[in-house]
């Protein structure tokens, strides 16, 4: 890939920017050879949740996970999944030296696995409709499409979200076991299950709310970035993106690592700089990073398309920061490129057209 | 509570339940004894001896743990299936088992590229593919037959043997044929490409019984009417690749990104491309989030937006006139006074090289001479005839208006193209912002943005296909891409993808499901609603239609009318792979009047669904990773397979084996009757109950005996005898072996596709009469936009036009629409009781309210509502949907019935509507262009044009433990408020009367 602009080929080049490191170095955490990394283009979610069944049935069918959603999907604005998570503190202070208090989501906030009477209704003569067996007022998909706004200019998208597997990782810090670690070959955060002791200090600490506890076995768990799958674990022995990517049908996750320089990750994040870190104002630097959504523009009283923003460019600095607008204008710049019939790589990257970058796991002979 | 079932046939069923449940449950006590360590006692040790760790960023020395996740990561042994449900998808998934036992399943991701310039075409696949799992472990799963033993729906049933199940089945069976009412006996399952043999296996029986098969496209209002009225075709759509490869696509009332979810991706990355995509959708949808313009009609307004848009194209010269000549009906001459089409033999001195002149139509040259139009169906043969052409020697006149001698005298005639912009001129931009409340530039804008793009597409959806005037507005909406000759290229078209209407290997399985090849197929929706007692509940001018239809032979029903003028009642239904109590509009007059009339209802199913619980036997059979079959759609070229990754739970069977054990069983019963062979009062052939078996096993192709015992073997038959997977041209030829190492792209396409499969090309329909000038199978060889049948021209539908919605409900009183679109979270019922979706959802059925409709009526998100009309009452929660356009209830569809409070569901608020226009036969005496077939002609079960109210209830039944208890009373409560709404104290069933009847359309 190259690394000028003058191929002709629309990338903003590097001279006259801020790199986020010098001599091409990416920054990442000290005393971690490689970090994993994820980039999600919101345009191209859709809501369907596949990513987080894939998940679930991955790791989180039973045994005291039923609750959790390492994965999970929801639609902003919302209250999302735990609710109101975004109000329940966590992370770094300005300096990113002390951690901020965080609060411990209640289970209500959570929503609980329902069971149902399917075995009453369908074999026993009951008359009663199918319908949870506890109270069910909220869920982890509760606030599902509603979004904001009036029609016909209302507002949603939908905002997949895992374990940043931060370089900066409050969860970490706030362990007093000293349980939860960052992976030196590629910069996986996990808890330790035979040390943890479920004081949940890490689910308070984490501001995105992604470590949960366990009540059946009184640990804490968490996204592990399906290690066994990136290190080629199980009987076929074939190295797979986590099963999020992987089965997400329209493949709107890059997977790969943030300081693979060749790769898409690298040039979505670094170079065009059109994918952003999700509430950068946590300080605890995610490695996860989104692709922001457009929007069509609003509908005018009189039914006739207005050249206005649908989404309120300040929501979306509220969860992406600052550099929301620039990457929003470097993305219509090259889909304008690409409807004149011109290269963009940009565009390429993130099709599926030429899909060999989608995933570049196998880059490092010392990581996963 | 259970009265009926012994405490042994509780225990069987648990145990076999209970199996699969512990497998499953074993992964997190595994979990769990690896988290909490090596007991109570060591917990303390190492609590005391806790090693220090200096630094967890990088260097953490205690890692061995890890293996705890891993060895979760671990399985057996894969198998290729996919899931037979009607969703188009066809995903091939990988499924995984562990101890014998399915764990779970992932896409295959491996379906073969066959243009590198797309977007890769996997993974194929949902958020509900990649849970199946659970329903084939589900503790709900249906394992033994069952014979019902309280009322139909109550859920009470007794445990019976095979044995016993097929020989009560098989004595109705003997019965009915040896009472001459095998006509009396029908098979409902929907949609052969999700899983051809499937359907197969009990059509054939069917088709042997001599029994009713019946359609279901049309049914379910897929069916598209405007494509055979104006394109002589059933459904003809590109697959869902070729999106990428147009400049601008709308997407009309076709919510991709829920309903589509594997194809998404090509309409997501066309945007990449540079290509524009405009949504049309009344609510801002889960597809219009992602467009670049979004238009929001007033619901039930597209057809007059469509015409706008039309009139723009047209006033701004902006079609293609070329294709219009050449491709379309616009330059015939149809005649003043009759205003039906002038025919060449009318003309005097018009000579034509045709055996039927009176089907040959008239065209005006450019130096004003009268000429016969080529391709007219006079001068072919049938339908569709590759050997003729529509290829033009001389220019036509498009604005032809002039004088035209005729055997009658002088007539006045004009051109299809004139008489068509005088319809357009109504459309001014001021009436359609009044109608659509779209705004007059902006309707404009689109329009000209569609002309001017070199590939422009339509993807067309339910959203605009479930009103009563659904074939107007096809027609309308199709004008657009024939206008600006958007057709017979890569990237153009109008795609209508609702329900899998036909398959690829369309040889195969017909021969394989109605082997005599003497089908007594019905529409669905005549037969449902004459069933349920339309005749009685409708207007008199549409009661007199449908008498007439079926008296003249238009449309079939069944039992056929005897001779003494008697119509017997259906006896016997088999339902399978299909929901078809559930799912049956006009539901309240079908359970009330239809249901009862039936002596023997018979489900075969995996899961206790509503039709299910509603039917005398229920059948257990395989689920989708217990079986052999193929799976296709029209939204991919390539086929793949299913294979069994365990055999079928409990005692339950593959379709083809349940159908083959009661072909055996009813060929035993015969036998000792000594039933003799019954002569079929339709089809010259005999009923012979004494060799069905035989016949059912035998291959009819090589007429070898016991061929098609196993489903594998009637999968292999299929490949065998389809052109798409045994061309006749070449000796390339794809078996089941070859799908099952991984998908393979179709060979070539049939003679019931309009396009040749291309290597390197998307499939793209109409190439033979666009690109080959081969002529349409119409009427008059061209598109056609003028039908010039009396019905038409009687009701003024001659040409598209918009009509306003004949809702029964009055505005005052119903104030609101009411829509049951697909959600994301089910195909039509399968997992809409899934536990796991449900628990992504609100764990019950939901209706969609705008906030200011809710707030006026008090109502705040999660209240229990009552949503009715004059028909019925259904409990539902509200659910606040700020992009819900004001004045519309939305209520997903296909809950199930057992979801509900009253055991109604969705379907009892709509109405039984047919519209006589759909009844027709077209030309009358010959019906090459329409005449009933099933799934490709015939009335659309339509369910938009109803209105209802929404009100809170006090005390909702909320979950179980909110000690509400479903049933309590609720019955009453629901009927008193429905009754309190209309005015009435009547019944269920007098309000269908009400509501039908009351002569005011």
């Amino acid at each position: 890939m190259s690394k000028t602009d003058d191929d002709g080929t629309g990338r903003v080049g590097d001279e006259g920017r801020a790199r986020q490191a010098d001599d091409g170095n990416v920054p990442i955490a000290e005393g971690v050879d490689h970090q994993v990394a994820m980039v999600m283009d919101l345009n191209k979610c859709i809501g369907c949740q596949t990513c987080t069944i894939a998940c679930k049935t991955n790791w989180t069918e039973s045994g005291g996970r039923e609750y959790m959603y390492w994965n999970n999907v929801e639609t902003k604005p919302g209250a999302g999944y735990p609710r109101d998570w975004e109000e329940l503190g966590g992370g770094w202070d300005e300096e990113g030296q002390e951690r901020t208090p965080g609060e411990l989501p209640d289970e209500e906030a959570y929503g609980r696995p329902w069971e149902f009477n399917h075995e009453a209704i369908m074999y026993e003569g009951s008359d009663e409709p199918l319908r949870p067996l506890e109270n069910a007022d909220w869920g982890p998909n509760w606030d599902e499409d509603e979004g904001a706004g009036e029609y016909p200019n209302s507002y949603y998208f939908y905002l997949p979200r895992i374990c940043n597997h931060c370089t900066h990782p409050s969860c970490v810090e706030a362990c007093p076991r000293s349980a939860i670690y960052k992976r030196e070959e590629d910069g996986i955060v996990l808890v330790d299950q035979d040390r943890c002791r479920g004081y949940r200090y890490c689910v308070e600490g984490c501001p995105y709310k992604k470590v949960f506890y366990n009540a059946q076995t009184k640990t804490s768990e968490k996204c592990i970035f399906c290690y066994p799958r990136i290190e080629g674990e199980g009987p076929e022995g074939e190295v797979r993106p986590p099963s999020c990517a992987e089965d997400c049908p329209p493949q709107l996750r890059h997977v790969g690592f943030l300081d693979d320089e060749d790769g898409p990750i690298h040039a979505l994040v670094n170079e065009y700089e059109v994918a952003l870190r999700l509430h950068p104002e946590y300080r605890t630097e995610p490695n996860v990073y989104y692709i922001p959504p457009y929007a069509p523009p609003q509908t005018g009283e009189d039914g006739e398309t207005v050249d206005a923003d649908r989404i309120p460019l300040n929501y979306l600095e509220e969860l992406f920061g600052p550099r929301v607008e620039e990457a929003l204008n470097t993305i219509t710049r090259e889909r304008e490129r690409a409807e004149r019939g011109e290269e963009s790589e940009l565009m390429e990257i993130l099709s599926t057209v030429n899909n060999d970058d989608q995933y570049r796991l196998e880059v490092f002979d010392d990581a996963a | 509570m259970t009265d009926t079932t012994d405490a042994t046939d509780e225990q069987t069923r648990d145990d076999v339940a209970a199996a699969r449940r512990d497998f499953l449950k074993g992964v997190g006590a595994a979990a769990a004894v690896g988290a909490t360590g090596l007991g109570s006692a060591q917990d303390l040790t190492e609590m005391n001896a806790l090693e220090v760790v200096d630094d967890p960023i990088g260097d953490y020395p205690y890692r061995d743990w890890e293996d705890l996740y891993r060895e979760e990561w671990d399985w057996d042994d894969t198998a290729r299936s996919t899931h037979s449900v009607n969703c188009t998808g066809s995903c091939s998934w990988q499924v995984y088992t562990r101890n014998g036992q399915v764990w779970r399943e992932e896409q295959a991701g491996d379906y073969p590229r066959f243009d590198e310039s797309l977007p890769d075409p996997n993974p194929r696949g949902c958020q509900k593919g990649a849970c199946f799992t659970d329903y084939v472990n589900a503790d709900h799963r249906v394992t033994h037959p069952l014979r019902r033993t309280g009322e139909r729906g109550e859920g009470k049933w007794e445990r019976i043997s095979w044995d016993e199940a097929l020989t009560e089945i098989a004595d109705e069976v003997v019965d009915a044929v040896e009472d001459e009412e095998y006509d009396a006996i029908s098979g409902f399952t929907p949609i052969p490409a999700m899983s051809p043999v499937s359907f197969a296996s009990g059509s054939r029986l069917i088709n042997l019984l001599g029994g009713v098969s019946h359609s279901f496209y049309d049914w379910y209002s897929d069916l598209p009417p405007g494509q055979p009225i104006t394109w002589g075709t059933q459904t003809e759509n590109a697959e869902s690749a070729d999106w990428y490869n147009a400049d601008y696509i709308i997407a009309w009332g076709s919510n991709i990104n829920v309903t589509r979810i594997p194809d998404a991706k090509y309409f997501l990355e066309a945007g990449y491309d540079g290509a524009k995509r405009v949504g049309i959708f009344t609510d801002y949808s889960q597809t219009a989030i992602h467009c670049d313009e979004w238009i929001g009609p007033e619901p039930g307004t597209d057809t007059a937006l469509a015409l706008g848009m039309a009139r723009t194209i047209v006033d701004e010269g902006l079609y293609d006139e070329d294709h219009l000549k050449e491709q379309t009906d616009m330059p015939l001459l149809v005649r003043e006074d009759t205003g039906k089409f002038l025919r060449a033999s009318e003309v005097a001195g018009l000579s034509v090289d045709a055996d039927r002149p009176e089907k040959v139509f008239v065209m005006q040259d450019a130096d004003g001479g009268l000429r016969a139009a080529p391709g007219s169906l006079g001068e072919r043969d049938g339908q569709h005839d590759a050997s003729a052409s529509i290829a033009l020697d001389f220019d036509p006149d498009l604005a032809a208006e002039r004088t035209v001698d005729t055997d009658d005298g002088s007539v006045e005639t004009r051109s299809v193209w004139l008489n068509l912009r005088d319809e357009l001129s109504a459309y001014t931009p001021e009436r359609v912002h009044e109608l659509t409340g779209v705004g007059e530039f902006t309707h404009r804008k689109i329009a000209r943005e569609f002309a001017d793009a070199d590939r422009a597409k339509i993807i067309h959806g339910k959203g605009v296909n479930d009103w009563y005037h659904n074939d107007l507005g096809n027609r309308a909406i199709q004008l657009l891409v024939t206008l600006t000759g958007n057709l017979g290229r890569q990237g153009t078209g109008l795609d209508h993808y609702v329900g899998q209407e036909k398959i690829w290997t369309y040889e195969g399985w017909q021969t394989l499901s109605f082997p005599t090849g003497s089908v007594r197929g019905v529409p669905t929706t005549l037969w449902t609603y004459y069933h349920a007692g339309i005749m009685e509940n409708t207007d008199p001018e549409t009661a007199d239609r449908i008498r007439e239809s079926v008296e003249k032979g238009w449309m079939p029903l069944y039992p056929s009318e005897r001779d003494d003028g008697s119509r017997p009642d259906p006896r016997v239904m088999f339902v399978w792979r299909g929901n078809y109590f559930n799912q049956a509009k006009g539901n309240v007059a079908v359970e009330e009047e239809l249901w009862p009339k039936l002596d023997l209802v018979v489900d075969v199913n995996f899961r206790m669904d509503s039709t299910a619980l509603n039917s005398d036997i229920v059948l257990p059979t395989a689920s989708h990773y217990e079986k052999h079959d193929l799976s296709e759609t029209d939204m991919h070229t390539y086929v793949h397979p299913f294979t069994p990754a365990v055999e079928p739970l409990g005692e339950a069977k593959t379709d083809w084996e349940i159908f083959r054990a009661l072909a055996e069983k009813i060929q035993e019963v015969a036998e000792e009757r000594d039933a003799g062979p019954v002569d079929d009062r339709k089809f010259d052939r005999q009923i012979d109950l004494q060799s069905v078996h035989d016949d059912y096993v035998r291959d009819w192709e090589t007429g070898e005996a016991d061929a098609l015992a196993e489903d594998r073997a009637a999968a292999e038959f299929i490949l065998e005898n389809s052109e798409e997977t045994n061309p006749s041209d070449t000796t390339e030829r794809i078996e089941f072996d070859d799908i099952d190492e991984q998908p393979r792209r179709l060979l070539a396409t049939g003679d019931h596709w309009t396009s040749d499969i291309e290597d390197g090309e998307a499939y793209t329909p109409w190439k033979d009469y666009v690109q080959d000038k081969e002529p349409w199978p119409t009427f008059t060889g061209r598109q056609q936009y003028y039908i010039d049948h009396d019905w038409f021209l009687e009701l003024g539908e001659e040409l598209p036009t918009h009509k306003e919605s004949p809702v029964l409900q009055e505005k005052s009183e119903y104030p609101l629409s009411y829509n049951t679109p697909h959600s994301r979270w089910s195909i039509h019922s399968t997992w809409r009781d899934d536990t796991k979706m449900l628990r992504l959802q609100r764990g019950e059925p939901t209706v969609y309210l705008n906030p200011d409709d809710a707030e006026e009526r008090g109502i705040e998100d999660g209240d229990t509502v009552r949503v009715y009309n004059d028909l019925d009452s259904v409990e539902v929660q509200a659910k606040i949907y700020p992009s819900g356009e004001p004045g519309t209830a939305r209520h997903f569809f296909s809950w199930e019935r057992f979801q509900y409070p009253d055991r109604n569901n969705f379907n009892s608020l709509v109405p039984m509507y047919m519209k006589p226009t759909q009844l027709v036969r077209y030309p009358e005496d010959s019906g090459e262009h329409l005449h009933f077939f099933p799934n490709y002609w015939g009335p659309t079960g339509v369910n938009s044009d109803v209105r209802v109210e929404v009100e809170a209830v006090e005390d909702g039944a909320e979950s179980l433990a909110g000690g509400v208890g479903g049933g309590e009373g609720s019955d009453g409560d629901a009927d008193e408020t429905a009754n309190g709404a209309d005015g009435s104290a009547s019944g269920p069933l007098d309000r269908v009367t009400d509501l039908l009847g009351g002569g005011d359309r």
